[in-house]
């Protein structure tokens, strides 16, 4: 019944989503876009590099790659950040109400609505932006693919887990939807997507910890570009790992409230 | 499960009440003022297995939120609520795997789904044995008329159609109790009837399920209700058979006249005639030698006070266009019961 719930939820999203073959050309477009103004914004540094410190260690990144990867995860960070937004349309098509009136289990509904999101344009934004690298010849140097892959996967899992309290917060509120778009500057700031974050005043730091992006763009871009193992990164995993059973445990509780409460404050009709 | 009510009753309503709270500022940064609006005070009543039961009143009271409230969408602030037994607080979930709601509008599908994916897609939430989703959607779809329109996108569905794909959702899970609210709103005569004639002989008769419906349309609910209740401001007035409640209209005949040149004046002297019950004033779209025409119901008690009226209205120099003199509908209980028109 669960997994039922989520791959009906999936297809619905996904084919709402893809309701027309011009989604498919922007959702090529966008991305393509992107690393061209990536490539002109770094072109006047020429082959510039910039050095990461962590684990004691310092990583020489190059810096294009360090900016493209950055913009590719903080892509997929905004989208599953707005992923409420789908239960915000939900909300304007009269349909949240025939959503819940089913006694279909709520957390099939987020995760099946989050991950629809999430794979809605992630396959073809990572390919675009992988094709920049290679054609932007930037020096992917991966040296231990599990760890390339445990950072993809975990960065994925917490933001995904993220994105679901993100839904939940919308099932209360059509203001879910509007701070959803007010987080989008500051993470962007803080989680050290165009600049390393020993650029950033120490005190500002335990906000950057916070996010999930964060500690994905470390991993993610060690593991890429620096050729580090997981022992390396075993600490931004672990944190990721955490950060990912926390936001899902949140998610739970969260759309139980949201539920519940909406139903007090009638709320479910408002958009 | 525990069965905690009833269970006589496919549905039980025991001293329903339901507040809303609103708050507003005078200005942005000004304080917030919160006020209290009860939209149902102690609302009770039941409906029994395979009954068509209607809720009728005018807007604001309290009929949609009594559905809501059935169907789990809404919590109420006091009172107990039961369907088939069980409760619709403590034991929502399984409350909503035997009721199903349908309100009127276009609202409350997927445009850019197919009406057949749209089907599909509820009959998963509502698991449906997967064996069977595939003849009850086809099945649902004969039974509207929409089978040879199922493969296309809802956005391209006239509102009728729309209507009856919602009708078709409604019922994906094979409920035992459905909620129409307001089915046939906004639809045109034939499809509405169509609509009507759809409740009564496949759901109700075929299908033996109990259906609570609210209505406007007051000769709906007297074509198709086995029992109305009537709420006006969040309390319910009225309940019954609609012959029994007409009984107990005071009076016995309505005069339904048509005239011009009724002012104030002559209507309050109209009330004060001695065979006339009650009044009540409609708006009426329509002239006559550029006089605007009124319409106005006059409960008597018998065929006597005709004369009387139109004598009445003679020496006041009114114009009646026509007069018709019949026995009480549902539309005279609703005025009767609600003050309203």
């Amino acid at each position: 019944m669960f997994l039922r719930v989520v791959l009906a939820e999936m297809k619905k999203n996904i084919k709402q989503y893809f309701f027309t073959s011009r989604v498919l050309f922007w959702t090529l477009a966008l991305p393509l876009g992107n690393g061209l103004y990536f490539y002109f914004l770094y072109l006047p540094f020429e082959k510039g590099s910039v050095n990461l410190e962590f684990n004691a260690s310092i990583f020489t990144l190059d810096l294009t790659g360090f900016t493209l990867i950055g913009q590719l995860l903080y892509s997929f960070f905004t989208m599953m950040l707005l992923a409420g937004v789908a239960f915000f349309s939900e909300r304007w098509q009269g349909t949240l109400e025939t959503v819940l009136l089913s006694p279909a289990n709520r957390i099939a509904l987020l995760l099946g609505m989050a991950l629809a999101n999430a794979l809605n344009y992630m396959w073809l934004l990572m390919g675009v932006m992988f094709s920049w690298m290679i054609f932007l010849n930037v020096p992917v140097f991966i040296g231990d693919f599990l760890a390339f892959f445990a950072s993809v996967l975990l960065s994925y899992l917490s933001i995904v887990a993220l994105g679901m309290c993100f839904e939940a917060l919308c099932i209360h509120s059509r203001r879910g939807h509007m701070y959803a778009n007010m987080l989008q500057e500051p993470i962007m700031f803080f989680s050290g997507l165009i600049f390393p974050l020993q650029s950033m005043p120490r005190a500002l730091l335990p906000i950057s910890y916070l996010l999930p992006l964060t500690f994905g763009l470390i991993s993610v871009r060690l593991t890429v570009l620096g050729g580090a193992s997981i022992f390396d990164v075993a600490v931004p995993l672990g944190i990721l790992a955490s950060m990912a059973i926390v936001f899902f445990a949140l998610a739970i509780w969260l759309i139980g409230y949201a539920e519940r409460s909406a139903k007090a404050e009638a709320t479910l009709t408002q958009f | 499960m525990i069965i905690t009510g009833n269970g006589k009753f496919a549905v039980e309503v025991r001293e329903l009440s339901r507040d809303y709270v609103s708050t507003r500022r005078n200005h942005l940064l000004g304080r917030k003022k919160t006020t209290i609006i009860r939209a149902l005070d102690k609302v009770s009543f039941e409906i029994h297995e395979g009954e068509l039961f209607g809720l009728l009143g005018p807007n604001g009271a309290g009929k949609t939120t009594t559905i809501k409230i059935l169907c789990t969408l809404l919590e109420p602030t006091e009172g107990q609520v039961y369907v088939k037994g069980y409760d619709v607080v403590k034991d929502a979930n399984h409350v909503r795997k035997i009721v199903n709601m349908v309100a009127g509008g276009e609202r409350m599908l997927y445009l850019r789904l197919t009406g057949r994916e749209n089907l599909e897609y509820f009959a998963d939430l509502y698991n449906v044995s997967r064996r069977e989703v595939s003849t009850r959607v086809n099945n649902l779809l004969e039974l509207v008329g929409l089978s040879d329109r199922a493969d296309d996108e809802v956005e391209k569905y006239s509102k009728g159609m729309k209507q009856r794909l919602q009708i078709c959702r409604g019922l994906i899970n094979d409920p035992e109790v459905v909620f129409l609210d307001e089915p046939t709103l906004g639809l045109d005569v034939n499809i509405a009837k169509d609509i009507r004639k759809f409740i009564r002989e496949k759901i109700i008769k075929e299908q033996g399920k109990t259906v609570l419906l609210t209505t406007h349309y007051m000769f709906e609910a007297e074509e198709m209700c086995d029992r109305v209740g009537f709420l006006n401001k969040g309390k319910l007035v009225a309940v019954g058979p609609s012959d029994e409640l007409k009984r107990r209209i005071p009076s016995g005949f309505s005069m339904e006249v048509l005239v011009t040149r009724s002012t104030d004046e002559v209507l309050e002297g109209l009330k004060h005639l001695e065979d006339v019950k009650k009044l009540i004033t409609t708006d009426y779209e329509g002239q006559i030698d550029d006089e605007k025409i009124n319409r106005l119901i006059i409960n008597v008690d018998s065929d006597k006070a005709v004369p009387e009226v139109l004598n009445y209205m003679s020496t006041k120099h009114c114009r009646v266009v026509s007069v018709n003199l019949r026995g009480p509908t549902l539309e005279d209980l609703f005025m009767f019961y609600t003050g309203e028109t």
